[in-house]
């Protein structure tokens, strides 16, 4: 009998091994790729929503939910400056949020947002190339204002830097030179923020890193918080740099680099149509000389000057640059965008 | 008239067909140099213009005497212009005014009916009409032009259209005609006067220019002293601010003024140095 048996179990034994290993393969060696993040129940969540499920304290600008109305009206005080329907007065008469910031990915790594990186992403995806850092993942940060930034703004930058209430505020009314906005203004705009906030599918993470993860957050691990933080900046740096042209031995500049910085950088805003700023700027030859025979001089109209100090607002005259810090544009990008003038003025 | 409405409905409709490539700064300002350019203000926009000429630089009033015309005022006006919308200006302005007809308050409507693109459209069609109007004591004399009988009569009326293509960011030109109507005038001279004028403006460096204006009425009775207006102007931009320094013979600053009311020579060295800032807000 039991040897009758004996081959029927040796073929269920070796049946149920085979499944076992192949069911266990699927989970551990399948490679990682987008198509199974949108699949991964951890992987589409956003990222301050893991933070908090795994105890991480949470900002004190924490949303447990998006509410669809305030973070449809936040997004119309960024992109319009008031709400559409005209009900509340413009925040400021000479900028847009949108003037200077994106609201969107402006790296496939959010753990590196130097400008090297930030420039190919956006050459590749046709986004702005602009001296302000993106909304997009403005919701996790933990720091504004950083750096250089308290000689610019002085004492008002001590109570933005770890608040994002007060930083919102401090943009609205000197960045932009407009009103104080009222809290519930600033409510919508965080709501806002929260809708594009970072998901731990747009982190930038390796097979080993991925499998680290979904394992550490199943079981609640803690590690899981230290390895998502790392694959995002949680503070944006600005270092203000001098009106001196750089020199840096052996760069060639790259023509196609400059292109797009004057285009979808300088252009951004000072292009006719924008009406945003006093000086426009265009790709005619006219332009591009007056720029290329001004590149010596100590003031606004020499590039590394403008671009490295900006301008500052004053009275009767609001409208003002800000400057790129070396987070923004490196020195090479500044190379970049002088040998694209040099070469159209000379055309 | 429902041929007149139906071609300006064609007219703004050609307008908003081609609205990518629009072609900037074919003119510094709003003004050449005392005539409208095409340029129009932003929406919610305010210009402040301060403009100024001086007395003649030679001939019988100039020379050193008068410091060159420096110690001589010929008009000077004060003005806040409002774009309305993108294609809509309004202004104010009030002027010293030449001649007997002085305190002057004017006021005008600019709409740009079309504008010059990349392709598509060569040219920028601009339509100005502006009003002036003298607020100085009416004076006893009945044969004097300054006795006003009627309040209507211190009126004066200049429609004019304008023609203007930017050849080149270097090179722009513009040709104006118009009709000039003065509700009150000397004894031979006419109510209304048509006038047609040529602009120009070349530009050394994105900053400097070199412009140059000039008007021509037609029609002028011959007992009546007149000349034909003629500007030569150099602007300087510097970002928010454009100034224009100009060389003219007529003494007034608006059309209604200097289209009918020049009577300095240049030849007989009779032009003036003057000047234009121009400043813009943003409300």
């Amino acid at each position: 009998m039991l040897k009758k048996l004996l081959p029927v179990v040796t073929f269920l034994i070796l049946t149920i091994s085979v499944l076992a290993i192949n069911s266990n393969s699927s989970e551990r060696f399948e490679p990682y790729s987008p198509e199974i993040q949108l699949e991964d129940r951890w992987l589409g969540v956003p990222v301050s929503y893991a933070l908090d499920i795994l105890g991480d304290p949470r900002p004190n600008h924490y949303l447990m939910n998006i509410d669809p109305d305030s973070a449809r009206m936040g997004e119309e005080l960024v992109r319009f400056g008031q709400l559409k329907d005209g009900s509340n007065k413009r925040i400021s008469k000479y900028f847009l949020c949108t003037d200077c910031h994106n609201q969107v990915l402006e790296t496939d790594d959010p753990a590196d947002e130097s400008p090297e990186r930030v420039l190919e992403y956006s050459m590749k995806n046709n986004i702005p190339f602009l001296p302000a850092s993106t909304f997009y993942g403005m919701y996790n940060k933990e720091h504004w204002y950083n750096g250089d930034y308290d000689k610019k703004y002085g004492e008002l930058v001590r109570d933005t830097r770890d608040t994002l209430f007060n930083a919102i505020q401090l943009c609205a009314t000197q960045c932009s030179q407009g009103r104080e906005m009222e809290d519930w203004e600033i409510r919508c705009v965080i709501h806002y923020y929260k809708s594009i906030e970072l998901k731990v599918s747009d982190l930038n993470f390796n097979d080993k890193e991925y499998g680290l993860y979904v394992a550490y957050i199943s079981a609640m691990n803690k590690k899981a918080k230290d390895l998502i933080k790392s694959k995002y900046n949680q503070i944006n740096d600005a270092h203000f740099g001098t009106s001196k042209i750089p020199v840096i031995e052996g760069y060639e500049p790259n023509y196609k680099n400059g292109e797009f910085i004057y285009v979808a950088g300088c252009l951004h805003c000072h292009a006719p149509e924008r009406g945003i700023t006093n000086f426009d700027l265009d790709t005619t030859q006219l332009t591009l000389k007056f720029l290329h025979n001004k590149k010596d001089k100590y003031n606004s109209y020499s590039i590394s000057h403008i671009t490295r100090y900006g301008t500052y607002a004053i009275g009767g005259r609001r409208q003002y640059m800000p400057q790129y810090s070396f987070e923004n544009m490196s020195d090479e990008q500044m190379l970049d965008l002088m040998h694209y003038i040099k070469v159209k003025a000379n055309e | 008239m429902r041929i007149l409405v139906t071609s300006l409905l064609i007219l703004v409709g050609i307008t908003n067909s081609y609205a990518q490539d629009k072609v900037y700064e074919t003119f510094a300002a709003t003004r050449v140099i005392n005539n409208h350019s095409n340029e129009m203000l932003p929406q919610q926009t305010l210009e402040f213009i301060v403009a100024h000429k001086f007395g003649d630089i030679a001939g019988a009033s100039g020379g050193l005497e008068n410091f060159f015309g420096f110690d001589n005022l010929a008009d000077v006006r004060i003005a806040f212009e409002y774009g309305i919308l993108d294609q809509l200006d309004i202004g104010l302005g009030r002027s010293k005014g030449i001649g007997l007809r002085t305190q002057i308050i004017d006021g005008y409507a600019k709409y740009g009916i079309l504008t010059q693109k990349t392709s598509g459209m060569p040219i920028s069609l601009t339509f100005v009409s502006s009003l002036a109007l003298s607020y100085a004591p009416a004076t006893t004399e009945p044969t004097l032009l300054t006795s006003y009988p009627k309040f209507l009569n211190r009126m004066m009326y200049t429609n004019q259209l304008l023609i203007t293509r930017q050849f080149h960011p270097r090179f722009s030109a513009q040709l104006n005609v118009g009709y000039n109507h003065r509700n009150f005038v000397e004894f031979g001279d006419k109510n209304g006067l048509f006038f047609a004028g040529a602009s120009g403006r070349v530009r050394f460096t994105k900053m400097l220019g070199l412009l140059v204006e000039y008007n021509h009425v037609f029609g002028r009775p011959s007992i009546i002293p007149s000349q034909q207006p003629l500007s030569f102007g150099f602007e300087i931009l510097t970002g928010g601010h454009a100034f224009a320094l100009h060389f003219s013979n007529g003494k007034g600053l608006n059309e209604n003024l200097f289209i009918p009311g020049t009577t300095s020579n240049w030849l007989d060295g009779q032009f003036r140095f003057g000047f234009s800032i121009n400043r813009r807000f943003k409300l």
